[in-house]
C-alpha cells in the first residue's frame, strides 16, 4: 500500500496515455458488458421463473396450433393445481406501431393466483373484472406510453379478423425480473367477437398457464397433463415457464456464441492495446527501474509495482466502462415489447463483477510481458541504456 | 512529400508495438465486418425473393401468410381474373398455398426453431425464381411427400433426405432437396397442398394466393383490384414489397450490428492514438531533422496521417480476411412476423467491404490526427536537442 503514491505518480507522468488508455478500455468493456448482460438476464429470468411453479401448456405441434379452451377446466380440476388460465396471443396493431406489443386474453378472475409474484391494487382489479371490454397494463409500458387508468386502447387485429376497443382499468407491477410490458384483458370479450366473425377460430385459449402447489410436483405435473391430452384430437405438451421462455430465445438463433466470438474478439484487442501502452510506458522507464534495483528493491517488488500499475490503468477503464453502462441503463430504457428475448433488460450484478474481473485480468494480462521484461534488465545495463 | 519508404521503415522499426496495435486493430475489424456480414446476408435473402411481377394476395389486416386464413372458393375467383400469366400448355401462374409452423429440432444443438411447410400444387414451383431440384426427386401430389431446400435440410433434424417430418402425427417423408437461389423460400419445406391440408386439419383454407402478372401495368391494376374488391377481403401486394416489410425482422440484428461497430470503433481510435503519440514522441529528432531539411509543417502532417492509416489498413485487411472462412456460412434467427426461422448466409460482398474499409479510414485518420498534429507543433530546435 505504502507504494500506492509511487505507482499513482508514474500513472500520472503520461497522463494523455494513460487517459487513452482507459477510456479505450472503458468503451470496450462498455460494450462487452452490454452484450453480456443480454445473455445473463436471459438465464436470470429462466433460473428465477422457477420459483414460481409455472407450467405453461401448449400444443404438441407448437405455438402456432389451438390449445381447446375446455382443456382450461380439465386442468384445473387436476390434483395439484392451483389455477390455471388461458393466455392467448393477440398480436393486434396499436396505432402505427410496427411491432405488436404483448397482448393476451385471459381469465381475470384467476390470473393473479397464477403470477402471484405481480401486484395489481384491489379496487383496480375488481373494476377489472367487472369491464367485459376492459384490460390492465404493466408498469412499465405505462409508463413508456404515457398511458393512464381509463385510457382507450384499440387494437387491429393480425392474426385474428377482430379488433378490439379497450379500456385500462388498472395498471400491474412486479419485481424486476416481471414482465411488465403485457397487456391483459378479457377472454370472454375475445371469443365472443370470434364467434360472431369467425367462428371456426373460437374457443382456442392459445397456451394454458398452469400455478402447481409444490415444486417436487412440476415434473410429474407435466407428465400427467400430456397423458390426459395425448389421445384426444388436439394433443398438448407442457414445460416449465423456464423451457418455454428458453423456446423464444432458441428461435433466436444462436446468439449465445455471437456475443461470446465478439466479446472475446474485444478482449484480445484490448490486451494487444494496453499491453503496447504499457509496453511503452516501462520502456521509457528502464533506467528508473535500474535505479530502483541498485538501491535494494527485490526484482519480485519491481514486478509487483508495475503489474499493480498496469491492473489499476485497466481496472479504472473497466470500472468506467461497466458502471456507464449499468447507469446508462438505469436511466434509459431499450426494451421492446412483444419481441420475445428483448423485454426485459437490466446490467445485473453478475454481470459487473465479471467485467471488472475481465478487466483486471487484462491489466494482469497485458503488464505481464513489459514487466516482467523491466524486472530481468540487469542493474548495470539498465543504468547504462539511454532511451 | 516524406516518402511512404520512411513511415513503412519506421513501423518496422518499432515492430512488437506496430504489431500490437495491428492485431488490436484487426480483432475489431473482424468483428465490425462479422456483424455487417450478417446485416448484409439477411437483407440479400429478402432482396432477392420474389419475382417483380408477383404478386401475393392474404386476407386483410393479415401482415404476414401465417397469420393469414384465405377461403378456398375466393382463391378459385382470383384465379379466373384477366391478365394472369400462363405458363406454356397454357395454365394459369396462380398457386394456392398453405403455410403450417413445425417446431422442429435443429440438427447442431438439438435447440428448437419453427419450420415453414408449406403445401402447394405444381404451379408454385414456377413462381419462385430460381428453383430446382438438385438431390433426390420431386414430391407427388396426393402423398406424403416433401421436399426440403439445401439449406433445411443440412440444418434441421427430420429435414434431411429420407427423413420425416411429423405433423400431427402424419409423417411427410422427405424424397427431394431443392434449392432456390438463397431467397427466402430456402428456409421452407414444401409438400402438397391437399395432403397438408388433411393432415393439419384445415381443409377448405388457404394461407395465400400467388401469381405472376403479364407485365408492370397488369400488375398494379391487378393488386387494385383485389384489395378495393370487397367481394374478396383480401390484401393484395407485389412479392417485393412484401420481403421488404418483412425487412424489419432484420432492424435488431442491424441496430445491434452498427451499434457494436461504431463503440469498438470508438475504442480503437484511442488505442491507435496512443501508439502514434509514441511514435511522435519517440522520433523528435526525427521530425525535427525533417523539418531542418526543408520538410513543411503540412508535410509531416500528412506524413504521420499516412503512417496510421497504413497502420489501421493492416489490422483492417488481416480483420476482414479472418471473416472469409464465414463467407457463405448459413445462419438463422427467428422472422417474428412470420414466427418462423429465416435462414441466410453470412456475405461480406462489396458493400461489406467498403463498410469495413471506411471503419478502417476514420480509424486511421481521426486516431492519428491528434499525434499528427502535435508532430508538427514541435520547434526545430528544441526536436533536435533532444536525445
Amino acid at each position: 500500500m505504502k507504494f500506492l503514491p509511487y505507482i499513482v505518480k508514474n500513472i500520472m507522468r503520461h497522463k494523455l496515455r494513460n487517459v487513452f488508455t482507459v477510456l479505450s478500455i472503458a468503451v470496450s468493456l462498455f460494450l462487452v458488458t452490454i452484450l453480456y448482460a443480454y445473455v445473463s438476464v436471459q438465464d436470470e429470468l429462466a433460473a428465477k421463473s422457477v420459483q414460481y411453479n409455472r407450467v405453461v401448456v401448449q400444443h404438441a405441434q407448437g405455438l402456432t396450433f389451438p390449445v381447446p379452451l375446455a382443456y382450461v377446466d380439465r386442468v384445473r380440476s387436476m390434483p395439484g393445481v392451483k389455477a390455471a388460465v388461458p393466455l392467448s396471443w393477440f398480436g393486434g396493431k396499436y396505432k402505427d406501431d410496427k411491432i405488436p406489443f404483448a397482448q393476451f386474453a385471459t381469465d381475470p378472475q384467476t390470473i393473479m393466483s397464477v403470477f402471484t409474484e405481480y401486484t395489481v391494487p384491489p379496487e383496480q382489479l375488481s373494476a377489472w373484472q367487472n369491464d367485459r371490454t376492459g384490460c390492465i397494463v404493466g408498469e412499465k409500458i405505462a409508463r413508456k406510453r404515457g398511458w393512464k387508468v381509463g385510457d382507450k386502447i384499440p387494437l387491429q387485429g393480425d392474426i385474428y379478423p377482430i379488433n378490439l376497443e379497450l379500456t385500462i382499468d388498472g395498471i400491474y407491477d412486479g419485481p424486476e425480473t416481471a414482465d411488465k410490458e403485457m397487456l391483459w384483458y378479457h377472454y370472454d370479450y375475445f371469443d365472443e367477437l370470434l364467434k360472431k366473425n369467425r367462428p371456426i377460430m373460437a374457443g382456442n385459449a392459445g397456451t394454458i398457464f398452469v400455478k402447481v402447489d409444490s415444486a417436487d410436483r412440476l415434473s410429474s405435473m407435466m407428465r400427467d397433463i400430456d397423458d390426459r391430452f395425448a389421445s384426444s384430437d388436439a394433443p398438448v405438451r407442457s414445460m416449465t415457464e423456464q423451457a418455454f421462455q428458453q423456446m423464444f430465445t432458441q428461435m433466436l438463433g444462436n446468439i449465445r456464441a455471437y456475443i461470446l466470438n465478439v466479446s472475446l474478439a474485444v478482449v484480445f484487442s484490448l490486451v494487444c492495446v494496453a499491453g503496447n501502452a504499457m509496453a511503452m510506458s516501462l520502456r521509457e522507464r528502464t533506467r528508473e527501474v535500474a535505479v530502483l534495483k541498485a538501491i535494494g528493491f527485490s526484482r519480485t517488488t519491481v514486478l509487483s509495482l508495475m503489474l499493480s500499475e498496469a491492473m489499476l490503468v485497466a481496472m479504472l477503464g473497466g470500472a468506467l466502462g461497466v458502471f456507464g453502462a449499468k447507469t446508462l441503463f438505469d436511466w434509459t430504457d431499450l426494451t421492446v415489447s412483444g419481441i420475445p428475448g428483448f423485454s426485459t433488460f437490466y446490467v445485473p450484478w453478475s454481470t459487473i463483477g465479471l467485467g471488472l474481473a475481465v478487466s483486471a485480468a487484462v491489466g494482469l494480462t497485458a503488464g505481464a510481458i513489459p514487466a516482467w521484461r523491466a524486472a530481468q534488465v540487469s542493474v548495470v545495463n539498465g543504468l547504462r541504456k539511454v532511451v | 512529400m516524406v516518402p511512404l519508404k520512411y513511415n513503412v521503415r519506421s513501423l518496422g522499426a518499432r515492430w512488437v508495438g506496430s504489431l500490437m496495435t495491428v492485431l488490436g486493430t484487426a480483432l475489431v475489424v473482424w468483428a465490425s465486418t462479422l456483424a455487417f456480414g450478417l446485416v448484409d446476408g439477411l437483407n440479400h435473402t429478402l432482396a432477392i425473393s420474389g419475382d417483380p411481377l408477383d404478386v401475393i394476395c392474404m386476407r386483410q389486416g393479415a401482415t404476414s401468410e401465417t397469420n393469414s386464413v384465405v377461403d378456398e372458393a375466393v382463391a378459385r375467383q382470383v384465379a379466373t381474373l384477366d391478365r394472369i400469366a400462363t405458363d406454356s400448355s397454357g395454365n394459369p401462374l396462380w398457386s394456392p398455398e398453405l403455410v403450417v409452423i413445425v417446431n422442429s429440432p435443429r440438427r447442431a444443438d438439438d435447440t428448437k426453431a419453427n419450420v415453414i411447410l408449406r403445401g402447394v400444387t405444381p404451379a408454385a414451383r414456377q413462381l419462385r425464381p430460381g428453383f430446382q431440384i438438385v438431390e433426390g426427386v420431386d414430391a407427388m401430389p396426393g402423398v406424403r411427400q416433401a421436399i426440403a431446400s439445401r439449406t433445411m435440410a443440412k440444418r434441421f433434424k427430420n429435414a434431411g433426405l429420407g427423413e420425416d417430418i411429423d405433423v400431427l402425427g402424419n409423417k411427410f417423408r422427405v424424397v427431394g432437396i431443392f434449392d432456390a437461389g438463397q431467397s427466402a423460400t430456402d428456409s421452407e419445406v414444401w409438400t402438397d397442398l391437399e395432403v397438408l391440408a388433411q393432415a393439419s386439419h384445415r381443409t377448405a383454407f388457404l394461407s395465400s394466393i400467388q401469381f405472376r402478372a403479364t407485365d408492370e401495368a397488369a400488375r398494379d391494376q391487378l393488386i387494385d383490384r383485389i384489395s378495393t374488391d370487397e367481394q374478396f377481403a383480401l390484401k393484395a401486394m407485389t412479392e417485393q414489397d412484401y420481403f421488404a416489410e418483412q425487412a424489419a425482422a432484420g432492424d435488431a440484428i442491424k441496430i445491434i450490428g452498427y451499434f457494436i461497430a461504431i463503440v469498438l470503433l470508438v475504442g480503437a481510435m484511442f488505442a491507435v492514438a496512443n501508439t502514434m503519440f509514441g511514435a511522435v514522441a519517440s522520433r523528435a529528432r526525427e521530425i525535427g531533422t525533417l523539418r531542418a531539411i526543408g520538410f513543411s509543417r503540412r508535410t509531416i502532417l500528412v506524413s504521420f496521417l499516412l503512417e496510421s492509416l497504413l497502420l489501421c489498413l493492416a489490422g483492417g485487411l488481416l480483420g476482414i480476411l479472418g471473416t472469409l472462412p464465414l463467407n457463405g456460412l448459413s445462419t438463422g434467427t427467428a422472422n417474428w412476423s412470420t414466427f418462423s426461422e429465416l435462414t441466410f448466409s453470412f456475405r461480406f460482398g462489396a458493400a461489406v467491404l467498403i463498410q469495413a474499409l471506411g471503419l478502417v479510414v476514420i480509424m486511421g485518420l481521426l486516431g492519428g490526427l491528434f499525434p499528427a498534429i502535435r508532430a508538427t507543433r514541435l520547434k526545430i530546435v528544441d526536436a533536435l536537442r533532444e536525445i
